[in-house]
Order: structure tokens, then C-alpha cells, then sequence
């Protein structure tokens, strides 16, 4: 068996990494991260995937309990609070989206607040800052030990092969484990690694995230209590190296002085501004842009009018839907998105309900976009377009091109626009307090002394008046 | 509505040249005639009747040895952590029992896990042609499922039928490779395929509509799938004992409404499903259990292992065995490694099972060398082959440096063709040879039912007193009659 050494290399880093080597960059970037992946967590905690998973998670008892975002009164086993928390995140593709490509902080933070609310050490905002990040390194490690991650996915959904690595780095890195026992806690996430891509576009999506943070931390428990697996996990094909066609491992090393170089400082990440697949956002903004062309234009104009709508778009089966039939499959389809923006002007949270879905307008619409994928349009975040050109009857033409939409990582969304998009997702299940007093602990992270404060605001919903104004009193 | 679409359109499309949209509509195949729905049909459609009497005997027999396995098992350290686990991160819940363990009862899906881990956890339970370990991943969840149930408890038919259903989606998956025929390299078949017979089995035993059990498949899929990296190491118990989780899990979400996608097991373009498991895939759909389906229990049948190790272990250790007869005539009457020059084993090739020093109990499990030593040392390989004592023995490290493995050109990584042969050159410079091709207790040699009830009473006996052991045998024996499984289900702990 080849051993390169390189699990080992990884265990000692996560075990080596302290809050020195944290730097004003990778601090900054990974708070916009914890904040805009709490606002859609929120917002996705009145989805109806989260719900099932909710009410089948209410089954089992424990004595250690954690929070669930946007419920006041509902607590569960850490596991399972981490499983509910990581689907409402991801429950309307609206969280954060990184290159390579995956949805790196889903399957992170809930395991790690989970986890925080259940450990006597009490940690601080210091140590979640830290073990956070060590969770997003490692993910962007592992993506990088094959060239297949750096397209948009075909064959596992990234999340569940990297995000699980992460949570599990994350937790034990919470957990102060040692090196071998993070070895061992990789080893075993890598067991629960993997799921395929069709099921994204369904309503089982969200729950590869979810599994991915509690999966993740469950690994990380049971290496701290003892349990082994391979320690060349990382290193052999046979391991890790099974979710991906081509892969080439290399070691992760932590100067013992000197700065580290987080990835996150070189690479930021994209959110989004719609509730939908990244791709959708070229396509959005694309259509958008076209449309103003149009209105310009021609006067009295009326979207009867037009004749047909073309998409040059990268290649990806997942995303290529004419005829979505569910949210989920709305969120993942170039067709709908594009239609909804020339239909409605804008893309929202509320695009993407069933009376939306089935309007009739829309559907003639749908009936009339038609799809190419130009040679030169490759599938990745880092290098697609999109261009939508619009025919109408009159034989005219506008058409318009995205190379980088708003909130990409080339072009991120401003503070002012961030926490605009958290206020309004918080808002929508917590009551004022709630919502400020989130934007101001992950605002103070570095300085919070006990993390676990964040679940008390994540439970101040806005129908539970009362807690508001205890709370006011303090 | 779509249907009706084709209809009107089918005939005129290729005059009209329609926009892409709309072709595209009518490519997607008719949502019944997917190889999914045809899965979710079968599970929610097979009743005990379509069960043949060969079906019955055979699956009563790897019931019994699945649970005698998972009563030593719970013996185990594996087992042991597993258990404080769920115990530590969860509160006792008063619903499933825990195998081997009085009193101690988790929720349905921890029971499941732990009682997998413990079936898994010596490498001791079957094994099936396409290779995978079936009955772990699905006997731990169709009982933490019936133990769930409220008000009245499964009958024994309904219990066997879950339990083959079960059985019989594992076996019907791994037809659609070539690359699940062989002794697997990249994941491993019980992580892939059990979560799916669990999956199966629990749809099955909560009675989901055949909508439900397609989603309860595909909700399974997302949990499917660990590297084969893990095998030979303290985690791969936790490979059954995940699958037979999850897959409950999996139906459990699919009978509360969780949807996911109904091409899961039919191989779509650009878009893996199960496909992704494997580098070929061509998938079947399974015909209606009305329609004259046959069981593959009928046409194959279980191997069941007599020590607790890798099912290629057994070959070699029938071919030193036969050696060791030949040296014990020879000689004073035991082994000596003094009397050995050269120890030269033809195997097939296969990493995982090619370990020249195991270091750890579950290597050894996994090791050539190590089998066909400890079993031209002792005639035969037992459960107590593979104690820490056992493990460092001079006598055995001393045969094991002597070791030599060949892998044949003639010898194919795969349990239904290879064969194991041991070649021992003695100091004199003797050569005797040993060779086997079906070893006792593989599905061409099957154990003899006085066998098999020897080996669950040495098992089931580690921890069970002998009026239990005697009482599972009859209650496992008789239960395609019993009328509630409650009487199986009592007598675990």
C-alpha cells in the first residue's frame, strides 16, 4: 500500500492549526460566510423538506440537546440538530457556492454550533472562527486532488464527498483531538462520503448537505472515542480517491511559525441572490440585462411578442430542464430562471412557489426558449456565460451576455448587500432582536466569549413575543 | 397529460419540427416504464405467497446465522464503541433491542446500527455471488422495525418477506455491472448495495405504496458507498451497520412524504444516479413478482462462513488444512515451523487480502498469509484464531516470513471461480501441496443444516443461555407459520 504520508499530513495539521495563524482576511471572509449561511438556514426553516426531516429527527431522545434555527421551542440530539439545520440551509439552494465547485459552509457550521452547544469546554468565537475554517481549508484541499471537481459536477454531489471531510475536520477540530485521532475521524467520514447527482433537482437534495454536517461530526465522536479507519485514507485510490475519476493527492502542511496560507484568502466565495443553482444566476442576470434592451427599445412592448428565446449555456444535464414540475427542479433549470426574469423583471424567494411554477404565462414562455451550449462555454463557475437573445415577431434581436454576475467571487456582494440579504431571510422567521443581535455576534465573533450565544438569537422567533422582551430586560 | 401529448404529437412531430423544448418532453421516458417504478412496484406488490418453499428454507437459514453472528459480534470492541455511542449521544429509548445485551433497547434506527456493526464486526457473517454480505444489512433493520411497530407485531411470513425483499434487490443491483462480479477494489458492495436492501426491505415491512418505495430507493442512494480503503480496518463493520441503518432511515423519510428522484436506478447521461457506484452499469427493470419472477435466492445460493474472516480465507486455509493432515502423519503429531522451509500460497489478486504481517486483528481477518498459516499450524482457523495472543505467536510470525504468494493467470478474483492452493516445501525438501476449489460451507458445498445450528449454538451461546439458544433455533425454524414475530423478537437479549 502506497503511503505518502499525506492523511497524516492532514492530521497533523488540523490538530496544528490555532487562532494565531487566523488572519484579518480569512476572518472577514469566513463571517460573511457564517452570517449569509444563518439567514438562509433560517428562511429554510419553514421549507417542507425540513419539516419531514424535522418531524422524523423528533424521534429520538437523548440527554444532550442543541438548537434548531428558527425554533423556539424545539431542541434535538446534536447529530440530528446538525442533520435538520445543514438541509434548511441548502433547502432552497441559497447558500454560499465556492470553486472548485461545492456549498462548503452548510456542512460545516451547523455541525459545529451543534456540537458548541453540547461541549463543557464552552468555546468561544475565537474557536469557532478556527474550527470553521478548518473545515472550509480542508473541503478546498481535497477538491483540489482531481481535476473532475473543477467542472460542474456529473457523477457525486460535491458536498457529499467534501462536505463530510469538512465537517468532520471542523469537529474535531472543536474537539481538540489529537493528530491521530483527526486521521482517524477523516478515515471514517470518508465512509460516509458520496451521493449522486440525481438526486439534486429533488427534494432529497438538501439532505446531502445536512448528512454531510452530521455525518461528519458524527465520524469526528467516534474517533475521539476510539474507533480507527484506514490512515491512508487519503493517501490510495481505494480510498478517498473512489469518488473521483483522476486524483493525485498532496500533503497539507502548517508552518510552525510564519503565516498560513488559507485558501479562502486566494479563492473567495460566491453567494447568491437567488434561491437557485449558481448557473442560474448568468442566466438571470443575462436575461434581465436582454430585457432591458427590449424595453428600451420598443415602446407598448408585450412579451406575447416574442418569438423565441435562445440560451448559450455550459453543458450540464442537471441544470437543463424545459419543463420543471417542482421547486426543486425550478431552482435547477437555465429555462425556467431565464423566463422568470423576462416574465417577471426579477428572481425571488417567491419565484419559485407552486402557483409561480404553473402559471400559464410562464409556460408559454417556457414552450418557446430553446437551449445551446456553445463549444467555448465551459462547465465551471470559473469560466461560463451566459448569453440570452431574444427574437420577437417582428424579427427583431436583443440579446445580452453574463460573464460575472453580481455576488460571483469576481465580483462579490457588497457588506451593505449581504447583510441585506440576511436581514430580510432572518426576518422572515425571527423577531428584530433576533436578527440584530445576530448580525452583531458574528459582527464581534473574534471578541465573543461563549459561541453557543448565537443559538439563543437563532431561537428568537419572531411568533414568540415574549422572548423578545425577556430578552430586552437583560 | 404527457402521455396524452405523445399521442396527439407522436405522429406529426417529424413534419412540424417542433421547438427543442418540446421534443425534449417527449424523450423523457413515461414515468412508469422507468426502471425505477418498476422496483417500486415490485416491493409493494410482493406478497408471502410469492415466496417458493427452497426461498423460505434457504433465508430461515441466513436469519438464523446472521443473528447467531450479531450475538458473538456483540462481544466485540467495535461493537462495544458503537454502542456507548449511541448511548452517550442519544438517551435509551425503549423500542429495539440490542443484540446479546438484556435490557438494553435503542431507537429503531441505532438498533440497527449497532446490531449491523455487531453481524459485521468478525467478518463472520454470509456472504452471496455477485459478492456482498446481504443478510447484515437487512435482518437488524426489518427487526428494529418490527419492534417499532405499535400494536401488533409483523407475522413470520411478513417478516421473511421483508427479509428477502431485502435480499433480493441487493442481488438484483449487482447484475447491472460486470465490475460487481468481482472481488471489489473501489467501493465497498455492502456499503452500495445494503443500504438499498435495507431500504427495500423496510419499504416493504411498512407496507409504502409503490411511489414511496421507488423514493425510499432513491433516498438510499444518497446514503450509499464506502471505499473499500476501510475494509481490514475497525471501520468496516460500520459499513453494514450504516447500511442497515440508513436504508431504514431511507424509508422511514420516503413514508413521511420525502421525495427524491425517480430515475435513481436508471442510467440517465450527464447525470449519475446509482450508476455512480460503478464504471459499467446496465440496468433491468424487475418484473412484476405476478409474472412468473423467480427468487435469485432460488437460482443462487448463500454462503455461509465457518470462521470468522474474509470469504477468500476460506480457501486457503481448506488447502493448509489438508497439508496439516499430511504433516501430522508425517510426523510427532504437531506442526513445527522447524519442519518448514518454504511456504508458497496461489491466490487470486486482490489487495486487500494480501497482508504478508497483519498487525491488528481485522488485518488478519483479511490476510492470505495469515489464514493459510494459522492453519497449517492448527489444522483449522477458529474464532479464537484471532486473539491478540493468537495474533503474535513465534510459531505463526515464524511461518509467516516463509511465505510466498503466485497470483495464476488461471486463478480470477471472483467467488464463484477461484481456488486456493498452499505448497509446502519441507527443510527435507518435500513438497506437499494442498489445493481447494469449493471450500465447506460455499454455496456449491453448502453447510448441512446440523452445521449450521452447530455453529449458531457456539455463537449464539457466547452470550445467550442454552434454553435461548434452543428457543431461536425453533422460533427461526418455524417462521414462515408463526403467526407474530413477537417470540423472535424477545429473545435476542
Amino acid at each position: 500500500m502506497l503511503c505518502k504520508g499525506i492523511t497524516e499530513s492532514f492530521g497533523a495539521a488540523i490538530h496544528a492549526l490555532n487562532t494565531t495563524k487566523l488572519t484579518d482576511g480569512v476572518i472577514s471572509r469566513s463571517k460573511r460566510m457564517m452570517l449569509d449561511t444563518l439567514g438562509v438556514g433560517l428562511i429554510g426553516s419553514r421549507t417542507a423538506v425540513f419539516n419531514k426531516a424535522l418531524t422524523y429527527s423528533q424521534s429520538f431522545k437523548s440527554d444532550e440537546r442543541s438548537s434548531v434555527w428558527g425554533k423556539s421551542q424545539i431542541t434535538l440530539p446534536p447529530p440530528y440538530a446538525a442533520f435538520v439545520n445543514g438541509i434548511a440551509v441548502h433547502s432552497m439552494d441559497f447558500d454560499d457556492t465556492w470553486h472548485p465547485a461545492t456549498h462548503p459552509s452548510g456542512a460545516v457550521l451547523p455541525a459545529l454550533l451543534a456540537l458548541a452547544e453540547m461541549l463543557p469546554s464552552r468555546p468561544s468565537g475565537l474557536d469557532l472562527l478556527l474550527a470553521f475554517n478548518v473545515g472550509i481549508e480542508v473541503q478546498g484541499r481535497l477538491m483540489r486532488f482531481s481535476r473532475e471537481a473543477f467542472n460542474i459536477p456529473e457523477r457525486f454531489h460535491p458536498p457529499s464527498v467534501v462536505g463530510v471531510m469538512g465537517s468532520a475536520a471542523a469537529s474535531a477540530k472543536l474537539l481538540a483531538l489529537s493528530p491521530a485521532e483527526c486521521i482517524h475521524a477523516l478515515a471514517i467520514a470518508a465512509s460516509s462520503a458520496g451521493a449522486p447527482l440525481a438526486n439534486a433537482a429533488t427534494q432529497t437534495k438538501p439532505l446531502h448537505i445536512g448528512n454531510a454536517a452530521r455525518r461528519g461530526l458524527e465520524a469526528a465522536q467516534l474517533a475521539q472515542m476510539g474507533l480507527e479507519g484506514n490512515p491512508a485514507i487519503l493517501d490510495i485510490p481505494s480510498g478517498f480517491g473512489v469518488y473521483y475519476k483522476d486524483y493525485s493527492p498532496s500533503a497539507m502542511t502548517v508552518p510552525a511559525s510564519g503565516d498560513f496560507k488559507w485558501m479562502l484568502e486566494d479563492q473567495d466565495i460566491a453567494f447568491k441572490r437567488i434561491p437557485a443553482h449558481l448557473g442560474m444566476h448568468w442566466v438571470v442576470d443575462a436575461a434581465l440585462a436582454a430585457r432591458a434592451k427590449l424595453e428600451n427599445t420598443a415602446r407598448n412592448f408585450d412579451l406575447r411578442q416574442i418569438r423565441r428565446v435562445t440560451l448559450r449555456v455550459p453543458p450540464s444535464k442537471y441544470v437543463d430542464c424545459p419543463l420543471p414540475s417542482t421547486e426543486h427542479q425550478a431552482r435547477h433549470s437555465f429555462q425556467f430562471n431565464a423566463s422568470s426574469a423576462l416574465l417577471d423583471n426579477k428572481v425571488t424567494v417567491s419565484s419559485f412557489s407552486e402557483a409561480q411554477i404553473n402559471r400559464p404565462a410562464l409556460k408559454e414562455l417556457l414552450s418557446k426558449v430553446k437551449v445551446e451550449t456553445p463549444k467555448d462555454n465551459q462547465p465551471s463557475f470559473d469560466k461560463m456565460y451566459c448569453e440570452v437573445e431574444i427574437e420577437t415577431d417582428q424579427g427583431q434581436s436583443y440579446a445580452a451576455r453574463c460573464d460575472t454576475f453580481y455576488g460571483h467571487w469576481r465580483k462579490p456582494l457588497s457588506q451593505e448587500d449581504l447583510v441585506d440579504k440576511f436581514s430580510v431571510n432572518a426576518s422572515s422567521v425571527l423577531c428584530s432582536e433576533g436578527v440584530e443581535g445576530l448580525i452583531d455576534v458574528i459582527g464581534n465573533m473574534e471578541r465573543v466569549r461563549e459561541c453557543s450565544i448565537l443559538g439563543s438569537y437563532l431561537r428568537l422567533t419572531s411568533s414568540q413575543q415574549e422572548q423578545c422582551y425577556s430578552l430586552r430586560r437583560l | 397529460m404527457i402521455s396524452t401529448l405523445q399521442k396527439t404529437i407522436r405522429p406529426v412531430w417529424a413534419v412540424r419540427g417542433l421547438h427543442k423544448s418540446a421534443v425534449e418532453v417527449l424523450k423523457r421516458p413515461d414515468p412508469e416504464d422507468t426502471v425505477t417504478a418498476s422496483y417500486g412496484r415490485f416491493i409493494s406488490e410482493v406478497k408471502p405467497q410469492h415466496l417458493s418453499s427452497l426461498v423460505l428454507h434457504r433465508s430461515k437459514r441466513m436469519v438464523l446465522d446472521s443473528i447467531g453472528v450479531g450475538l458473538i459480534g456483540s462481544t466485540t470492541d467495535v461493537f462495544e464503541l458503537a454502542l456507548q455511542h449511541c448511548q452517550h449521544m442519544y438517551a435509551p429509548d425503549d423500542i429495539s433491542s440490542v443484540y446479546g445485551r438484556r435490557g438494553s433497547r435503542l431507537s429503531p434506527t441505532l438498533a440497527a446500527f449497532v446490531n449491523g456493526v455487531a453481524t459485521h464486526s468478525m467478518d463472520f457473517d454470509d456472504t452471496w455471488h455477485p459478492a456482498t454480505h446481504p443478510s447484515g444489512a437487512v435482518l437488524p433493520a426489518v427487526l428494529a422495525l418490527s419492534d417499532m411497530m405499535p400494536n401488533s407485531k409483523p407475522s413470520g411470513p411478513d417478516f421473511l418477506l421483508a427479509f428477502n425483499v431485502g435480499i433480493e434487490i441487493q442481488g438484483r443491483l449487482m447484475r447491472f455491472s460486470h465490475e460487481a462480479h468481482n472481488i471489489p477494489k473501489r467501493f465497498h458492495p455492502p456499503s452500495v448495495v445494503g443500504t438499498m436492501g435495507s431500504a427495500a426491505a423496510c419499504a416493504r415491512l411498512l407496507s409504502l405504496d409503490h411511489s414511496q418505495c421507488s423514493h425510499a430507493l432513491a433516498i438510499a442512494a444518497s446514503l450509499s458507498g464506502a471505499p473499500m480503503a476501510n475494509a481490514a480496518t475497525q471501520s468496516k463493520p460500520l459499513h453494514i451497520g450504516n447500511a442497515s441503518r440508513l436504508g431504514l432511515e431511507a424509508a422511514l423519510l420516503a413514508s413521511r412524504g420525502l421525495e427524491a428522484s425517480p430515475l435513481v436506478l436508471d442510467a440517465v447521461a450527464g447525470v449519475a444516479g446509482f450508476d455512480a457506484f460503478y464504471e459499467d452499469y446496465v440496468p433491468e427493470p424487475l418484473e412484476s413478482p405476478n409474472d412468473g419472477h423467480v427468487f435469485l435466492l432460488e437460482e443462487q445460493d448463500m454462503g455461509f462462513k465457518r470462521f470468522p474472516a474474509h470469504l477468500g480465507m476460506h480457501w486457503v486455509a481448506d488447502a493448509a488444512a489438508s497439508v496439516h493432515k499430511l504433516l501430522v502423519g508425517l510426523g510427532p503429531g504437531t506442526v513445527s515451523p522447524s519442519q518448514v522451509q518454504d511456504i508458497l500460497l496461489r491466490v487470486p489478486k486482490s489487495k486487500y487480502i494480501n497482508r504478508p504481517f497483519p498487525e491488528s486483528e481485522h488485518e488478519a481477518r483479511h490476510s492470505f498469509q495469515f489464514n493459510a498459516c494459522s492453519a497449517l499450524l492448527d489444522g483449522e482457523v477458529t474464532v479464537q484464531s484471532f486473539t491478540p495472543a493468537a495474533l503474535r505467536r513465534p510459531d505463526l510470525l515464524a511461518l509467516l516470513s516463509r511465505v510466498h504468494v503466485e497470483h495464476p493467470h488461471d486463478n480470477p478474483a471472483n467467488f464463484n471461480s477461484m481456488y486456493g492452493e498452499v505448497q509446502v516445501t519441507l527443510v527435507e525438501g518435500e513438497i506437499l501441496k494442498g489445493r481447494c476449489d469449493t471450500f465447506y460451507g460455499h454455496w456449491r458445498n453448502p453447510l448441512t443444516n446440523e452445521s449450521l445450528r452447530k455453529k449458531f449454538r457456539n455463537n449464539a451461546g457466547e452470550v445467550l443461555r442454552s434454553e435461548q439458544v434452543e428457543g431461536l433455533i425453533d422460533v427461526v425454524g418455524g417462521l414462515d407459520t408463526l403467526g407474530d414475530c413477537r417470540d423472535l423478537l424477545s429473545q435476542l437479549q
